[in-house]
Order: C-alpha cells, then sequence, then structure tokens
C-alpha cells in the first residue's frame, strides 16, 4: 500500500490530471447546490433508501412479476461468478461476437468484462471514460469519472493506438475520433450490457442515467439488453425513483438534471405488423435483468454496516475526500475507492481487501458531509477497523503502545518524560525537533515537532485553582495528548483565560488520553477502559462545562464515550450525562461573556482554519470567528478554510508524505490569504501547522485562540472589564 | 396565456437554455414550420427522421419539408408504412391492413422480396430504418411531457424509435405544446403515470426518455465539453398556448 501512495504522489501525470479535475468539481458543485434545499432532498434520499433497504424481499418479488410481466427476464444471481455464467451462456447461446457496454459500477465488481473477454467476445466500453481505462487496461479512478486521472497528453496516446490515427492533444479532436470509434461498435453489437442507477418495483422499470447518450445506444441497438443491477438500487415507486434522480445528478456532475435519463420497461415492442399484436420493436428483443447479491444481502443483515447500501454512487464522497485528492481511484487497490469503497470491498470482496483501503482514511468527515444519503462513512470505517482488529488481532507495535502505555497516564507520563531527555540533542533553542534519528525519521520529515515537556500538564497545573462552592462556574479543561505533554504553556493559557472570563478552572489530575489512537487502530479494549479512567476523572467534581482545545479528544468524549459503553448500563449512563457538558474552548468563552463588547480594531489581520472535528464534528466554525471578531482581529478567509490539514486518522504515521501533501495543499491556501498568523482551535491542528511552516521557512505564526487572547491581553487582564461587570 | 402556463413556459426556456438547448417560442403553426426548414437548411439537412407526433402533424410540417426537397422517413413502423402506402402519419394506415399488404409495401421500400411474414417483415423494416437513423442529419421528435424545473424533455416509445430519433443524428428538434409543460419531476410522474395508462393499456410504456440540454462528457481531460455521444445540438420548439 505505502508503495502505492508513494507511486500515485510521485505521479506527475496523476498529479497534473488531478489538479485539472478537482477544481472543476468543487465548481460545478457549488452551482448545483445553491438555490437547492440540500438537507430536505438529502432527507428524503435517505427515507426512500432506508424503506427500501427494509422493504428489499417484498421489492425484489415486486420487481420480478412486474418486469416478468413487461417481457424481461429476470435472473437472481447469488454471487459474480454465478451472474457471469449466466451472461456467457445466454452470449453463446446468442452466438454473440461483439458487446457494448455502458458504464456500471456493479460490472466492474463482478469482472464480467474480462470473464467474456477470457471467452474471447469482443467487450467495448462505450462510455469515453470507461473506455480509456479500458484502454489502459486500468481500473477506474472514479466512481463517475473513471479517467479523471488521464491527461490529454496521455488520453490522445490511447486513442492513437485505439484508432490507428495520429491524434493531436486537443481535446475536440479526440472527442470526435472516439464519438466515431464508438458510434460503429453500437451497430455491429450483438448484445448490449448495462448497470442501472435506479430499478423501480411498482412497474419493473429500469432507471439508467448517462451524460453522453451512451447508455441509450448501447440498450436499444443491439437485440439482448443485459442489465446487471445490484439488490440495493430497487425503489418501490416512481416517485422514489424521483426523489433519488434530483439529487444524483446534482450530486455527481453537478448538473440539475443528467442530460439522459432512460426508463426502461421490458423489451421493446410495436404492434404495427397487421397480425401479429405484439412483436419485438426496434430495439432489443430480449432485456435480461440480473439482480446480484454478491455479499449485499450480509450487509443489509448488519446493523453496523447497512448504511453502506445507501449508498447511490454519485462520487460526491471522493470530491471532497483529501487523500482521494492526493492519489486517486487506482491507489486504494480494488473496485471501488474512498471511504465508502473501504466499506463495500470488504462486504463485496473480502475483508482483508478491505484493509489497505480503510487505512487511507483521514476521518476528516467532508464525505460524511457530501453524502446526498446521509451516510456516516467515518463512523463505518471506525467500525471495519475494529472488526479487522478483531479477527487479525493487533499489531505487536499497537498492543505495546496502547495497551502497555497509554491505557495507563502514570506509564505515559514515564515515556514521555524519557522521550524528553532523549529528544535534546535534536532539540533547536525555539523548542522545535527538526530532524529524528532512524527509525523515526520520518516523523520529521515533513513537519517540525514540538519539543517534548519534561514534566506533564498536570504537574504544571496541579495547584492553578480548586473549585469552591460558588457562583462562577466549575470548568474541568481536558487538554488531550498534545497539549498535555507538548504545548504546555497554552494549556496554562487557556486556565489563565478562562479565569479571567470568570470561571473558575481546574485541571483534573487523573485525565488520560482520550483513546482515539486506540480506537482507531480497532482496539476497541483499551479504548474503553481510557472512557471509563476519563469519565471517572472528569466527573469527579461536578464541573458545569468541560472544555477541550482538541475538537478530537471532544468528539471522542462526546460521541464515542456513550457508544463505547452502550453494553454496559451505569457507564452508559455516566458518560451520556457528561456528554452533554462538552464545549469547546471558543464556545465557552462567548458563553461566559455573553455581554462583551466589540474591541476597537487591534489592526491585526489573521485567517481561521476549521478543524475536521470542530466543524463537520461538532458544528462550530461560526464561534472562533464571532470570537476574533469581537476581539477586533481583521479576519481574512482562505481558500478551504475546512479543509483536512493532513493530521488526521493515524495517516501522519502510516504514510507521511499522503499527509504531507493534503498539508501543502493547506499550507498554499493559508500563505495565499497574505496574513502573518493563522487560528485554529485544535491543538493536533496546531502542531501539524507549525510544523509544516517552519519546514517551509515561512513566519507565519499558527496559534490557539486561547493563545492569541491571553498574548493580546489588554491593561494586564484580558477580561477585566466583562469580569467586574458579572 | 394564462400567468401561470407564461410562468412555466418561461421557467422551461430558462432551464433547459441553461442546460444548452436553444428554445424557440413558435406564435403559430407556420412559424414553427418555418423555424425547423430555416434550420434544416442552415445545417445542409438531406435527410430527416421523425418519430411520432400530433403536433408535427398538425402543422403540416413533414410536408413543409418535403415541398424544400428534403427527405423526411417516419420511424413508427406504423407510420412508415402508412408513409409508404401515401397515407397520412396515422398509426394503422388502410392500405396495410393485411400482411399481404404489409409485405408488399416493405419489399418495394427495401427492394427485397419478402415473405407476408411478420417477423420477417419486422426484420426487414428495423433494418431499413436503422439506416435511416445513421444516415439522418436531423431527427424531429415530440414531447409528451415539459419539466419546467429542469428544462427536460420526455419522449415516449414502445417500439424505440424515438430514442433513436433523439440521439443518432447530429442535431435533434423536439416540438412541444405549452399545454405539456408541468412543473416538477413529481408531477411529470403524475403525467406520465396517467398517460401510460390511457394510451397503451399497459402500465408503463417501453421507453420514456428525459432529455435535458445537450449531452456533454467529461471525460476527456481539459473541460466539459459539448456534444459526448449523441447530437451536436438541441432544438425545443415551444407551440404558446393561442
Amino acid at each position: 500500500m505505502t508503495k502505492r501512495v508513494h507511486k500515485a504522489l510521485a505521479d506527475e501525470n496523476l498529479q497534473a490530471a488531478l489538479a485539472n479535475f478537482l477544481p472543476l468539481v468543487k465548481i460545478v458543485r457549488q452551482i448545483a447546490l445553491t438555490h437547492v434545499d440540500f438537507d430536505a432532498l438529502s432527507k428524503e434520499i435517505r427515507r426512500v433508501k432506508e424503506e427500501s433497504i427494509a422493504n428489499l424481499p417484498q421489492l425484489v418479488e415486486q420487481f420480478k412479476t412486474e418486469a416478468t410481466r413487461a417481457g424481461a427476464v429476470v435472473y437472481e444471481a447469488r454471487d459474480a461468478e454465478d451472474a457471469n455464467s449466466y451472461v456467457l451462456k445466454l452470449a453463446q447461446e446468442r452466438n454473440v461476437k461483439h458487446i457494448v457496454k455502458s458504464k456500471s459500477m456493479l460490472t466492474e465488481e463482478i469482472g464480467v468484462r474480462e470473464y467474456l473477454e477470457n471467452t474471447g467476445i469482443e467487450v467495448k466500453e462505450t462510455d469515453l471514460g470507461e473506455w480509456l481505462v479500458q484502454l489502459a487496461g486500468e481500473r477506474p479512478a472514479h466512481m463517475v469519472g473513471p479517467a479523471i486521472h488521464k491527461t490529454v497528453e496521455q488520453v490522445a496516446e490511447l486513442l492513437s493506438k485505439a484508432t490507428g490515427e495520429k491524434l493531436s492533444p486537443d481535446p475536440q479532436v479526440l472527442l470526435n475520433a472516439a464519438r466515431g470509434a464508438l458510434r460503429q461498435s453500437y451497430i455491429d453489437a450483438d448484445m448490449g450490457i448495462s448497470g442501472a442507477n435506479i430499478a423501480i418495483a411498482e412497474t419493473g422499470t429500469l432507471v439508467i442515467l448517462t451524460n453522453e447518450g451512451n447508455g441509450c445506444m448501447a440498450t436499444t441497438l443491439p437485440p439482448v439488453h443485459v442489465a446487471v443491477v445490484g439488490y440495493e438500487k430497487l425503489v418501490s415507486s416512481f416517485e422514489d425513483a424521483t426523489a433519488i434522480l434530483r439529487l444524483l445528478s446534482r450530486s455527481t456532475m453537478g448538473m440539475k438534471m443528467t442530460v439522459y435519463v432512460s426508463y426502461i420497461t421490458g423489451p421493446s415492442n410495436t404492434s404495427a405488423i397487421p397480425g401479429a399484436p405484439l412483436l419485438s420493436g426496434q430495439g432489443p428483443a430480449e432485456v435480461h435483468i440480473i439482480l446480484v447479491d454478491n455479499g449485499r444481502e450480509q450487509m443489509r443483515e448488519s446493523a453496523e454496516f447497512r448504511e453502506a447500501l445507501y449508498c447511490i454512487k454519485c462520487g460526491a464522497c471522493l470530491n471532497v475526500c483529501p487523500v482521494f485528492s492526493s492519489v486517486a481511484g487506482q491507489t486504494y487497490g480494488y473496485i471501488y475507492q474512498g471511504g465508502i469503497g473501504a466499506v463495500l470491498t470488504a462486504f463485496l470482496h473480502s475483508m482483508d481487501k478491505a484493509k489497505d483501503p480503510a487505512s487511507l482514511c483521514m476521518g476528516c468527515m467532508a464525505c460524511k458531509e457530501a453524502c446526498p444519503a446521509r451516510i456516516d462513512i467515518p463512523r463505518m470505517i471506525t467500525s471495519l477497523k475494529a472488526k479487522l482488529a478483531a479477527e487479525e488481532g493487533l499489531s505487536w507495535k499497537s498492543r505495546m503502545a496502547y495497551r502497555g502505555i497509554l491505557k495507563y497516564p502514570e506509564r505515559l507520563d514515564r515515556a514521555i518524560k524519557v522521550g524528553s531527555y532523549l529528544q535534546r540533542p535534536f532539540t533547536g533553542k525555539d523548542s522545535l525537533v527538526r530532524r529524528l534519528p532512524y527509525p523515526l525519521n520520518s516523523l520529521t520529515r515533513t513537519i517540525s515537532l514540538p519539543s517534548l515537556s519534561h514534566h506533564p500538564l498536570r504537574n504544571r497545573l496541579k495547584d492553578f485553582s480548586s473549585p469552591g462552592v460558588g457562583a462562577h462556574p466549575k470548568v474541568a479543561f481536558y487538554a488531550g495528548c498534545v497539549a498535555a505533554y507538548a504545548y504546555t504553556d497554552l494549556g496554562e493559557d487557556v486556565m489563565k483565560v478562562l479565569r479571567e472570563c470568570g470561571a473558575e478552572p481546574y485541571y483534573p489530575q487523573w485525565q488520560a488520553c482520550c483513546g482515539a489512537p486506540a480506537l482507531f487502530d480497532g482496539d476497541v479494549e483499551t479504548a474503553l477502559s481510557l472512557a471509563k479512567t476519563n469519565i471517572e476523572a472528569l466527573e469527579e467534581m461536578d464541573p458545569d462545562y468541560i472544555v477541550t482545545v482538541c475538537p478530537g479528544c471532544a468528539a471522542m468524549l462526546r460521541q464515542e464515550y456513550p457508544r463505547l459503553t452502550a453494553t454496559e448500563p451505569e457507564w452508559n449512563h455516566r458518560a451520556k450525562a457528561m456528554s452533554g457538558k462538552i464545549c469547546d474552548f471558543s464556545q465557552l468563552i462567548l458563553e461566559l461573556t455573553p455581554s462583551a463588547e466589540k474591541k476597537p480594531s487591534r489592526n491585526k489581520r489573521v485567517t481561521c482554519h476549521d478543524p475536521c472535528y470542530l466543524k463537520r464534528g461538532t458544528g462550530i466554525y461560526s464561534e472562533p470567528r464571532q470570537l476574533l471578531e469581537r476581539e477586533g482581529f481583521e479576519l481574512i478567509e482562505m481558500a478551504d478554510a475546512d479543509a483536512c490539514c493532513g493530521f488526521g486518522g493515524k495517516i501522519v504515521f502510516d504514510y507521511p508524505e499522503l499527509s504531507n501533501s493534503v498539508l501543502q495543499r493547506k499550507l498554499d491556501n493559508i500563505e495565499a490569504t497574505g496574513v502573518d498568523t493563522v487560528v485554529t482551535n485544535c491543538i493536533p491542528c496546531v502542531l501539524q501547522l507549525r510544523g509544516g511552516l517552519d519546514k517551509r521557512k515561512s513566519n507565519i505564526k499558527v496559534m490557539h485562540s486561547a493563545e492569541l487572547l491571553a498574548q493580546h491581553k489588554e491593561g494586564g487582564k484580558f477580561y477585566e472589564k466583562q469580569r467586574s461587570q458579572s | 396565456m394564462a400567468t401561470g402556463a407564461t410562468e412555466l413556459a418561461e421557467r422551461f426556456k430558462k432551464e433547459a437554455t441553461r442546460a444548452g438547448a436553444v428554445v424557440y417560442e413558435a406564435r403559430d403553426a407556420n412559424d414553427a414550420s418555418s423555424y425547423v426548414l430555416k434550420l434544416a437548411h442552415e445545417h445542409n439537412v438531406k435527410h430527416a427522421v421523425k418519430s411520432s407526433s400530433t403536433l408535427v402533424q398538425e402543422i403540416g410540417l413533414r410536408e413543409h419539408l418535403e415541398n424544400a426537397g428534403i427527405e423526411v422517413t417516419e420511424t413508427d413502423i406504423g407510420e412508415w408504412l402508412a408513409q409508404l402506402a401515401g397515407e397520412g402519419p396515422v398509426h394503422v394506415p388502410e392500405s396495410a391492413k393485411t400482411i399481404e399488404q404489409a409485405a408488399d409495401l416493405v419489399a418495394k421500400a427495401t427492394g427485397e422480396k419478402l415473405s407476408p411474414d411478420p417477423q420477417v417483415l419486422l426484420n426487414a423494416a428495423r433494418r431499413a430504418l436503422r439506416q435511416s437513423y445513421i444516415d439522418a442529419d436531423m431527427g424531429i421528435s415530440e414531447a409528451s411531457v415539459g419539466i419546467a424545473e429542469t428544462g427536460t424533455l420526455v419522449i415516449i416509445s414502445n417500439e424505440g424509435n424515438a430514442r433513436l430519433v433523439a440521439i443518432l443524428p447530429p442535431l435533434h428538434v423536439t416540438m412541444i405544446d405549452c399545454e405539456n409543460l408541468v412543473s416538477t419531476m413529481e408531477d411529470a410522474a403524475v403525467r406520465l403515470k396517467s398517460l401510460s395508462k390511457n394510451v397503451t393499456g399497459h402500465k408503463m410504456p417501453g421507453y420514456i426518455t428525459y432529455i435535458t440540454g445537450r449531452n456533454t462528457t467529461g471525460d476527456i481531460p481539459g473541460a466539459l465539453m459539448a456534444r459526448a455521444q449523441g447530437p451536436e445540438e438541441e432544438h425545443i420548439v415551444l407551440r404558446g398556448l393561442t
């Protein structure tokens, strides 16, 4: 996998093609979603898919009855082999030599093209992108745009070879040549193979979408039409199909409507020839519909993974995925790309093949936000990793790190202390570690690291304060590992600013790691143990708020702890009670000082980076901005402020170059604003951005809001005025 | 024109245009015919294929084109037989009531000797018509429904001919009556359901094709390109309410 990632990152053609493709999809997506109530439409899709999958057995029966009545032949295939051998047998019986095929992910999944080609039948892809991929002998790079990884020069080469003409790398020349070459194929073909985007049970109808028009031709011109359809495509009614259609077009290509939508019900027919009431008409005389299971029923039965069947294959999740944006689809190693691809691979292919694609997820949740069916892909990836870890066991390294050290705060303290001594020779005067020796050298190849503190934050804040009984809200500070062991100054800033805002902050002494690293590596056992440790530590003095500076930790505390403790009612109750008190630093400051007036301008321009877990995980993005503007800073927005910084998941350890590629895009956007300070409310983001900017030798400062406020206080105390008022 | 209807027409025009179609609002039958004729001349059209359309028949478009020396082939098999017999476009022509009559007509058209066997005749008709789609410079259709919110044309057929008329020739013109415009996709679904029950006695027509604007591809790197594998130009002639 590491090799594939490196290859993709080093592939200049691929990177050029992606640089061309990604801005384009961003623009079309923006256009498509203006004036549209995305929320309402996606709610509707979600309803349709939930109902359809729940009622699947009835829908299958109804579809079979209606499609058969309309004259189609319906076959139910257990798996790829079953489906493929049906098609092959049919092809042989009809003496088929040439087949045209329109694009379908399912046909890729079962490998029907290769299966038929192996017997000497010619199968030609008719979607231009898919044809290019076929000519290149590759797999599609994207569910919707199979050839987005190709440059125009590469396309010219492929088409020149296919047509036998020397074609110049001019898009119009290439398109004309391709169109001409494909046109004859439809006419010569003895069979057309397609998928279906939707199948309507009440009428036995297939719905096929294409923008190029190839779908219409491949399903109408050849005498036999075979449609290969996954069970999850079934919906009950024409109206339900419409709901999907609305958002599918928009999510896929950023169009209000796909250019051609074909509703096909049975074979073509005519009653115009006297004496024969119903003959096949001018389209195919036979329509065969193969409903394919190939692991779908198993997915349907799984409460954790069922929602993967709600995927309408629009590819919107890929277009926003920072990892996909860096390496494109082939890197994932199987048919389905991106995070959803990892889950689909696990069921439609095999569990072990899902391991690589799952390891590429940064957990940034951009996919979840873009998904028109509201599929919680990141959650499924976490479940998938847990399942994989349970089946295969943890690596000895992970086992030692999580169960040997991370699980116990005091052991972690000692380990960090040892680390802080060992790092000395590599630490600069500015407390940055720019180069670590082997085997840790990969950690500092792309970012400079903060040095580890000799004393953990708990020692430093031991005597900071202990809350009494009073009118001031009691605020427990949960720091998270990066603040606890590296950015301890920042930890102290948080406490000071909170106190100046009229709160009584304290540091629960025996808080531990939130458990995220263990959980995302599949070690549920350690994560659960840490959840209990933290629940005990944080509920001890019954705080009014629990403030966090790491939104990733906050998400663990808020969402994962109730989930992890689901089978232990007492712990679950405590986890849920705690979950309601968790808040972000900026959110809490605004809440503590509601009547604070806007400060005069400081003539200082800053830009704001939205941490994934803060914006998409918690919906907080206006609060940090409000706070900055209230404090007299001028906010300059960067492009893609909410794109991941590259620190997410375990990517930064497993694939540092990939993490770096994501980071570099972020840094470019930061530098483009021309400001000298980036503010972000996430400590790991601070680490990543600082480290990356230092490697660029940039003077731009990266600060958490707490640091910014603490360092820009006026007249000694920052919030003096508000405090005396309250 | 009623206000509601005007709004629908305006919305339809706007959306279809945005999606890359050229929309022409015809004042009357003559205006519609001369627009299509002008278009045909501009594109040097020698041969057009058309699918079943009462609107085209009403405005006498075929005759207009034929008078201008453009060959127009009916592609609905019934209407094709009627055309061969020199009758107007009717689905069941007088002169092809028996299989023998039909065999004579098809034989004359194809120059082949054909036995009066339905399957034989159908195969011959298919072959002849297939060639017409491929040779045609222009396809003429009628949309049963137009969807204002997306600028979509809905074209129905059982034989599959209408899809081929719409997609194979490099120039496609669709006639639509303002009365057949609906506001949303959901309205279209309702309309289609009632239409199909009334017209054919089937639950659904074999082929319903939604066409929105001009076909495109994003598969050639560089940009989104118009005219992928379908027509170069999509024209819509909207006949207003009079």
